[in-house]
């Protein structure tokens, strides 16, 4: 078996005697070269630089809230992360294996991972733990638990993303969702209908809780959607409710710099912004020369697509339009002629027409079509009066699967009992 | 013989090259047009190519999204039939166990899920939603066995919530905790009973609801719910002093202004009359309101309803100063006072209505719209 990965330690700041210890927490964050994986994990300030896997078993081990990331290309590499019971152990171990039909099961490979740990109020530390794995096979399915000796979780499976130079026939199923803050109940639905579909990626377009600082709702978020997030990695934005804390950059693998990124899946290119920054100037200024760059080195991407936070378009009665981001980042939206704009913000389901330098377009390959569906669980919100922009409104919880196929991408959304909502999309291209 | 033997194997791989291309062309055109048949041809056809297994997922979509689930489950079926893309058959499994989740596994619920396709949109159309919610609540009492009759009764609940009728809507919540088995749906319904406990002002049976709900419920969730709890109590209680303060301030203002005129018919001469200060404030307050009216419906609603208060606080306020050549400094101090309160109060109701008071916390919180 070829190595998966190891792990090179760039910072001081991991010795294994004190690393349980709160007295010996250091929140500086740091960095952490991923060997085998061509990238680096880093943890910000509020969080310790990341450590390799430790030999402390705490009280209870018990992993929980496991859930997939992504960071590197998603054809051969996966993050797993989880928390344990109790936040002293240090033990980051998975095992894993391709998945068979046949039982019983034998994960054979075993590697090891990094832990690292974070304070956002008060006193108390959150420990995290991730392993990456980055040799995998593309279009793989793979059976994995993570944990500690006699400790494991139940045996989940992931699927890395096709080659679709080899398969030019490849489907990717995104699930799109965003605004669950204080609605679990209505998330863990969505979640259970999400995973009964099937998705490859859930884009999660912010406000997965209602203040970013608190780890109980971070639970609840998580915790009740474990079933699909331990099988389908997440990748999410910064909403205004994250607030940019340290639990959000803690708890969730991101490409880059966590904030504004991009990867692509199947035939899909998405770049993923962070609307609501703690510098707002960078809503006019770094982020709009980030997001030219990057569309322009995958100009030739099938399908391109935006995800972050505050709606450009929306006619909801509560936020509106976000004409700031409007503003800054429409232009650039229209110049690499965006097939999809993904956000939440308002909690309500909206499709626009099809759009580009701000006028409705007659087709849908003329045009980009911003979606609103932040209605993961908050309270629902009304509209307010008519756009002419506006294709479909509806004030109801939803979530969306987008299908990406080489030439076609469609849009279906539905309701937490499963119920489809009467609109959609399709775009072909040729 | 051998040159006809090569030409033939030359033609064979021209044929093998193009077939894929050909079959990606037909998966497209069929798919754009929405066309079932099509890709149902498309996917029959032998031999079978790399688009085979994709047509008939495509009509597996289409099929279920015109709400055809016995087609949909016959594509599905070829699908994990004939497919090659491990991917995409694990996803037509899933697939066909979800919609037999909620037509049956004979497919005996199929034609009670193609009318709940039917009607659950017209509730939020937009139109008139009784109809459709009347006739969801016959096909839901005509089919008990129906796998998602717990959650349409949700959604029967928060159409009748809707249109103002809270106990039909507890009622249908009730009647769902009774037949759901499903952990995801029980989560949800005990949530959304206690929630629209609260919002409709039953705030006791919130409370048992609740203590009831939070043995069984992760404990993120409750506390969510006991936060929602306590602070629909605040508020009832602050809305009830508010109305307090402004019910006093008014029969205050009454009795004074009686005193003031000399008489009720007097009294009543004065209020019929515009003070100076409501001349003055009703222009301004027109502008404001037009601004306000320009933006967010929501907030101009509620500067509506504070600038009414205001406009009405300075006309009763004026009219029990009107006509008094003095007025001692004290007096004028408490009687500023008092107007300042009337028009706290009435902010707070104002604010309270529509839940405005959330966005102005969010706001403080994290800062205004930049939009």
């Amino acid at each position: 078996m070829r190595a998966l990965w190891a792990i090179a330690l760039v910072l001081v700041g991991c010795d294994s005697d004190n690393e349980g210890d709160p007295e010996s927490f250091l929140d500086t964050g740091g960095s952490l070269e991923i060997e085998g994986c061509g990238y680096t994990l880093t943890t910000r300030l509020g969080a310790e630089p990341p450590k390799p896997s430790g030999k402390v078993i705490g009280s209870d081990p018990t992993p929980r809230a496991v859930h997939l990331g992504i960071m590197g290309d998603p054809k051969t590499s996966i993050v797993a992360q989880w928390r344990t019971a109790d936040e002293t152990t240090t033990v980051t171990k998975l095992r894993y294996d391709k998945a068979t039909d046949s039982a019983p099961l034998e994960l054979s490979k075993v590697v090891e991972g990094v832990h690292f740990r974070y304070n956002a109020t008060g006193t108390d530390l959150f420990h995290m733990h991730q392993v990456h794995l980055c040799d995998l096979e593309p279009g793989t399915t793979y059976s994995y638990q993570v944990g500690a000796d006699d400790h494991w979780s139940p045996i989940y499976t992931f699927h890395t993303a096709p080659d679709v130079e080899a398969h030019p026939d490849a489907e990717v199923v995104f699930g799109f969702v965003g605004d669950s803050r204080g609605g679990y109940d209505v998330w863990a639905q969505l979640a259970s209908q999400l995973q009964l579909r099937t998705p490859d990626v859930i884009l999660f377009s912010g406000d997965a809780v209602t203040i970013g600082l608190t780890q109980y709702e971070w639970e609840e978020f998580l915790g009740v959607a474990e079933p699909l997030l331990a099988t389908t990695p997440i990748v999410i934005t910064n909403g205004n409710h994250e607030a940019n804390a340290i639990n959000f950059f803690s708890q969730f693998a991101l490409p880059g710099d966590q904030e504004n990124f991009s990867f692509d899946y199947g035939f899909a290119h998405v770049f993923v912004a962070n609307d609501s920054p703690d510098n707002p100037s960078d809503i006019t200024s770094l982020i709009p020369t980030l997001m030219d760059a990057d569309f322009t080195d995958h100009a030739s991407a099938r399908w391109k697509m935006l995800m972050h936070h505050r709606p450009m378009y929306s006619s909801g009665s509560r936020h509106g339009s976000a004409m700031d981001i409007r503003a800054a980042w429409g232009p650039i939206v229209d110049e690499h002629k965006l097939d999809l704009v993904l956000n939440g913000h308002e909690h309500q389901f909206e499709m626009s027409k099809p759009i580009a330098g701000g006028v409705v377009q007659t087709s849908n390959a003329d045009g980009t079509v911003y979606v609103v569906a932040g209605g993961a669980g908050a309270e629902l919100y009304d509209f307010g009066p008519a756009n002419p922009w506006s294709e479909y409104t509806e004030s109801a919880h939803t979530a969306a699967l987008i299908r990406v196929r080489r030439d076609q991408l469609t849009l279906d959304p539905f309701r937490p009992d499963g119920t489809a909502v009467p609109t959609g999309l399709t775009k072909t291209k040729l | 013989m051998k040159l006809a033997a090569l030409a033939a194997l030359l033609l064979l791989a021209r044929i093998a090259a193009a077939q894929p291309a050909d079959g990606e062309r037909s998966f497209r055109d069929a798919s754009t047009r929405g066309d079932i048949t099509a890709l149902e041809q498309l996917g029959a056809q032998r031999p079978l190519t790399m688009w085979s297994d994709d047509a008939w997922a495509e009509a597996a979509r289409l099929a279920v999204k015109a709400n055809d689930f016995t087609r949909a489950r016959a594509a599905l079926e070829q699908v994990i039939a004939i497919g090659t893309d491990d991917r995409l058959v694990r996803r037509a499994r899933n697939e066909l166990a979800r919609i037999a989740s909620f037509t049956g596994t004979s497919g005996e619920h199929t034609a009670v899920a193609a009318e709940h396709e039917r009607l659950a949109p017209q509730l939020n159309a937009g139109t008139d939603p009784k109809p459709a919610l009347r006739e969801l609540e016959r096909l839901v009492r005509a089919h008990p066995t129906y796998p998602r009759a717990p959650m349409l009764m949700v959604a029967l609940a928060q159409g009748w919530e809707r249109e103002g009728e809270g106990d039909r809507a507890i009622a249908w919540l009730r009647e769902a905790q009774t037949i759901a088995t499903v952990p995801a749906d029980q989560l949800r319904i005990g949530a959304e009973l206690v929630r629209t406990l609260i919002r409709t002002g039953k705030l006791a049976a919130a409370e048992q609801e609740l203590d009831r709900f939070a043995g069984g419920a992760s404990p993120g969730i409750v506390i969510n719910l006991r936060k929602d709890l306590d602070r629909a109590e605040l508020r009832r209680t602050v809305r009830w002093l508010m109305w307090g303060v402004l019910v006093a301030l008014a029969a205050a203002a009454v009795l004074a202004l009686r005193r003031a005129a000399g008489s009720w018919r007097a009294a009543l001469r004065r209020l019929a009359r515009p003070p100076m200060e409501a001349l003055f404030l009703v222009p301004i307050s027109a502008v404001v309101v037009g601004f306000a009216l320009t933006g967010n419906p929501l907030i101009a609603r509620t500067v509506l309803a504070i600038i009414l208060a205001g406009v009405v606080t300075s006309w009763v306020s004026g009219a029990i100063l009107d006509g008094q050549p003095r007025v001692r400094l004290g007096r004028a101090a408490a009687h500023a006072g008092l107007s300042i309160v009337a028009i706290l109060a009435s902010v707070y109701l104002a604010v309270d209505r529509g839940h405005v008071i959330d966005f102005i916390i969010e706001t403080w919180h994290q800062g205004h719209e930049r939009g």
